[in-house]
């Protein structure tokens, strides 16, 4: 009797091996389609598309197949008068793409092919009374968006210009009777919010705050029978929760509450044999790239681990040797769900 | 993008959609260009409006389209009359409805109509929530329409007990309700709160803490009404995860009263060490400490450099001050950010002297229930446990049987527990490693409160499975320790919190990591046979321990390093009895 576990069913002939070249061509091809219909449907979000490519290209050593010059001179063609960035040309600039852009400077290590002042500027100016960041200056307010505050910040090293202890105030205020974080105060626990919510406190130095048993105990129920995660209960899963549910568990030090096995058969059944790349879910279409950003990353993430497990805090992990990427997730608009997309970790040299 | 089935289709098919797809965008490209090239030259018109209506129809998430939208709009504004504008936005609502209909779950369409709102003369709130009602009837996880209509609620004056009225017809009506119960526990704190609590309580609120995580905020005869309600949903549909996990909240503890728990001050080190109800940062926290009526100047640190949130501080009181074994001295740590203190006298004659509130005087472990909710808790454990006789293979009813029992008496029901977890991990085994840690820390505590019972200063909780250590800070005063046979594979940073461990066993486990073994003043003896520590850099925290003499490492990988014997004899020179 009563309610059926909404979950999916992996075939035995879905593939079980990483098929990595493929994955690699698919991203390296994905930017000469400049005439294809979805690149062009998704040109709203192009920075972080840009962002999430070079991070999975960069994870599987394969950086250089993408064209340095012509990003960083469209970065360039995409910074406002406000100082904020756009996601491509004739966009309106948002925090979200201020952040993308940010990142793919910072991976290329040109951080100062824009005006970095500007984009200080930019970030302060969109925190509110409460400690909230809204979006851009139309006002939209989510703890997405003080998750990009802050990453975008820490990467520039100018954490100090904003009003931490309400930033930290609005965070925490968005925090459940489930140990969970949403959009803004009242708001549902999302597997994508926490993620942001809990990089934040991360970068903050504010982990303290939250419940790491409580939390880590709602986010390892995310894990279904077929070994995939869902974003909150009741709901079917999908490989890009896999990276926001797995990478909250890692920032909380709870990682290890997850079935890496069955975690790990589930990605590597929603791959696309055919032309590359991760489907949502075993079956269905593939969702090009966040997907497989997504999955690539927390697979290296989770697998190859020998990523910090010392690493807590994405702070940390900002003033570590070599070169770094603040790990970001925010939802794009699109589709039938919101998007999650995320952007790449840090790398880091040893310990 | 997200959930469309992928379908292996003929070539002929193929070329079909292709054909489609061009003609699609070309028909995209050729719009998006005219609007942003209307843009650019500043044309803020009707026809801007109409061309950015068919693109947002099908693309709401083209962000730049919503705010080119209400560039025109707010231009219009200035050119018309007030009932022409309410005009004007009453019918951007009907577009943002039909696009919603296409895709209820834009963040651009819901932020929208948000501005919108904003910008109309005369709102209807009603309608707003009628359209919230309409949307949550169709998908009642949608979360953009539960956070806008929070915003209509609000502006609109409904009150909390008519939402909370909402929330049960949901509840009663529907499965995948999750969105209801966390609604509703947001809203049981404002219409039934925890009075004030009349113990002089000279602490303020937490401005940080969260109104919705603590169950003790809402008063007590309403929330054993709300056990009766998860109750019912949960033996309605005993795999109905939402009330099991709103049921969990319920049963949550208090939150602590913020205080200072333990002081302890040892004359040879002439060191204070403190220990506060949460972590904190002392140098944030307005710390004074008093000596014999004069205020010292010293400096808080922090028992290991990863925890710069900790809820245990060490500080030096100035060299000879409490040295002289026949003096008496009077201490006091002022908490002057939280209005609360404590005192710890050190006597003549003693080395070292502490105070204290047990854990069980804290209620740390288990919150003193009247008993009006204690005869309501053991009514509720019966149920469940018939419920388990039913379903013997529920994860869910396991687990809150456990809860259940630790909030009633977890020392009485010890046994009970272990075999629950057992079970647990039988029939849920993807959470095995939760199961364990959570199993970990609930024998820590009962092993805490026993110690106690006890009035020893020895923890011992050998060969029980232990995956982790918690509650650390409850053992600052304890001088030695057991945690051989279990499962750990780290002694982690918070370890450094045992300031008066004398003698450390952790024989059989998986320990690889010794970070925590820092500066621990009173060490003297450590066996770590048959862990997993394999590199000499492993053992350097050891040598901050400077009265560590003995030190079994046998069964170690790490004594297939070369030259072990003399590396180790350099790293830890006042070791005198190395075993390897």
């Amino acid at each position: 009797m009563g309610t059926q576990v909404k979950d999916v069913v992996i075939k035995p002939e879905a593939p079980n091996t990483l098929l990595l070249d493929k994955h690699a061509d698919y991203i390296a091809a994905y930017g000469s389609k400049k005439d294809d219909y979805e690149y062009t449907l998704s040109e709203y979000l192009r920075m972080s598309g840009i962002y999430w490519g070079l991070t999975v290209m960069d994870l599987m050593g394969q950086l250089s197949r993408m064209n340095r010059e012509e990003i960083i001179e469209f970065i360039k063609s995409c910074q406002h008068d406000c100082g904020g960035i756009s996601a491509s040309t004739g966009h309106d600039p948002h925090l979200l793409y201020t952040l993308s852009a940010v990142q793919i400077l910072s991976l290329y290590d040109s951080i100062n092919v824009i005006d970095v002042d500007k984009v200080v500027d930019y970030v302060k100016g969109l925190q509110q009374e409460d400690g909230s960041f809204a979006g851009d200056k139309w006002g939209e307010i989510d703890t997405r968006f003080s998750f990009c505050a802050v990453a975008t910040l820490a990467l520039l090293g100018k954490l100090d210009v904003i009003n931490m202890d309400k930033a930290v105030g609005f965070v925490l205020s968005c925090m459940n009777f489930d140990g969970g974080f949403g959009c803004r105060p009242g708001s549902e626990s999302h597997a994508g919010q926490i993620y942001c919510c809990t990089g934040f406190l991360s970068i903050t130095g504010q982990l303290h705050q939250v419940n790491a048993d409580l939390l880590g105990w709602w986010l390892c129920e995310r894990q279904l029978p077929s070994g995939g995660l869902n974003g909150r209960p009741e709901k079917l899963p999908d490989v890009c929760y896999s990276w926001w549910v797995l990478a909250s568990l890692k920032i909380i030090g709870r990682i290890h509450w997850i079935d890496k096995a069955k975690l790990r058969s589930f990605i590597l059944a929603c791959q696309d044999e055919e032309t590359g790349g991760f489907a949502d879910r075993p079956g269905d279409m593939v969702s090009s790239l966040w997907n497989l950003s997504h999955t690539i990353l927390h697979m290296h993430i989770y697998f190859a681990c020998d990523f910090s497990r010392t690493c807590h805090s994405l702070y940390r992990a900002y003033h570590s040797l070599r070169y770094i990427l603040a790990s970001v997730i925010y939802f794009h608009p699109g589709g039938s769900f919101p998007h999650s997309v995320w952007c790449g970790w840090s790398v880091f040299a040893g310990r | 993008m997200h959930g469309r089935v992928k379908v292996k289709s003929t070539a002929q098919q193929e070329e079909e959609k292709r054909k489609e797809r061009e003609k699609k965008l070309k028909a995209f490209v050729s719009a998006r260009d005219a609007v942003l090239r209307k843009r650019s030259a500043g044309e803020h018109d009707e026809e801007a409006l109409q061309l950015t209506q068919q693109l947002l129809s099908s693309n709401p998430d083209f962000a730049t389209l919503w705010n080119y939208r209400r560039e025109v709009l707010l231009q219009l504004e200035t050119s018309r009359e007030k009932d022409e504008v309410q005009k004007l936005y009453e019918s951007e609502l009907h577009f943002i409805e039909a696009c919603l209909k296409v895709n209820p779950k834009s963040y651009g369409c819901w932020h929208h109509r948000s501005w919108v709102n904003t910008r109309l003369p005369q709102p209807d709130w009603t309608r707003e929530l009628g359209l919230c009602d309409r949307c949550l009837s169709l998908d009642e996880r949608n979360f953009h329409c539960w956070d806008y209509r929070r915003v209509v609620v609000k502006e609109s004056g409904v009150s909390v007990e008519q939402e909370l009225q909402f929330t049960d017809r949901l509840i009663g009506s529907n499965f995948s309700n999750y969105s209801s119960w966390h609604y509703r526990s947001t809203l049981l704190p404002q219409l039934h709160p925890q009075p004030a609590p009349d113990s002089a309580s000279n602490t303020s609120p937490s401005p940080t803490a969260s109104p919705q995580i603590h169950s003790h905020r809402v008063c007590e005869e309403q929330l054993l009404k709300e056990y009766e309600l998860a109750h019912n949903a949960f033996f309605t549909d005993p795999n109905d995860q939402s009330a099991w996990f709103y049921y969990r909240w319920l049963l949550g503890r208090a939150e602590r009263e913020e205080m200072i728990s333990c002081v302890y001050v040892s004359r040879e080190r002439e060191r204070v060490s403190v220990a506060f109800s949460k972590p904190v940062h002392a140098q944030s926290e307005g710390l004074m400490l008093v000596l014999d009526g004069q205020p010292q100047q010293v400096e808080w640190r922090s028992t290991h450099p990863r925890l710069r949130h900790s809820p245990v501080w060490l500080c030096d009181l100035p060299p000879g001050s409490v040295s002289d074994i026949s003096n008496e001295h009077n201490l006091t740590v002022h908490w002057t950010e939280k209005y609360t203190h404590r005192d710890c006298a050190l006597y003549t004659g003693c080395a070292e002297s502490w105070c204290r509130d047990s854990a069980t005087d804290q209620e740390l472990f288990r919150s003193e229930l009247s008993v009006e909710k204690s005869s309501v808790l053991q009514a509720e454990l019966q149920s469940c446990n018939q419920l388990l006789e039913l379903e013997p293979q529920n994860k869910w009813c396991l687990l809150t049987i456990i809860l259940l029992m630790r909030a009633l008496d977890p020392l009485g029901h010890e046994k009970e527990t272990l075999a629950h977890f057992q079970t647990l991990k039988e029939v849920d085994p993807m959470r095995s490693s939760y199961y364990s840690d959570l199993c970990s820390k609930f024998l820590i505590e009962n092993t805490i409160l026993k110690m106690e019972y006890a009035e020893v200063r020895v923890f011992s909780l050998s060969n029980k499975n232990l995956t982790t250590l918690c509650h650390l800070d409850q053992l600052l005063l304890v001088t030695h320790i057991n945690l051989s046979s279990n499962q750990l594979l780290r002694l982690p940073p918070q370890f450094a919190m045992l300031q008066c461990l004398e003698v450390l066993e952790a024989d059989d486990n998986a320990i690889e990591s010794l970070e925590g073994l820092y500066h621990l003043p009173k060490l003297e003896e450590v066996s770590l046979r048959n862990n997993q520590i394999c590199k000499l850099s492993d053992l350097e925290s050891l040598a901050s321990c400077t009265k560590l003499t003995r030190l079994d490492l046998r069964g170690n990988p790490v004594h297939k390093t070369a030259n072990i014997d003399s590396e180790l004899s350099q790293l830890l020179p006042l070791v005198t009895a190395l075993s390897l």
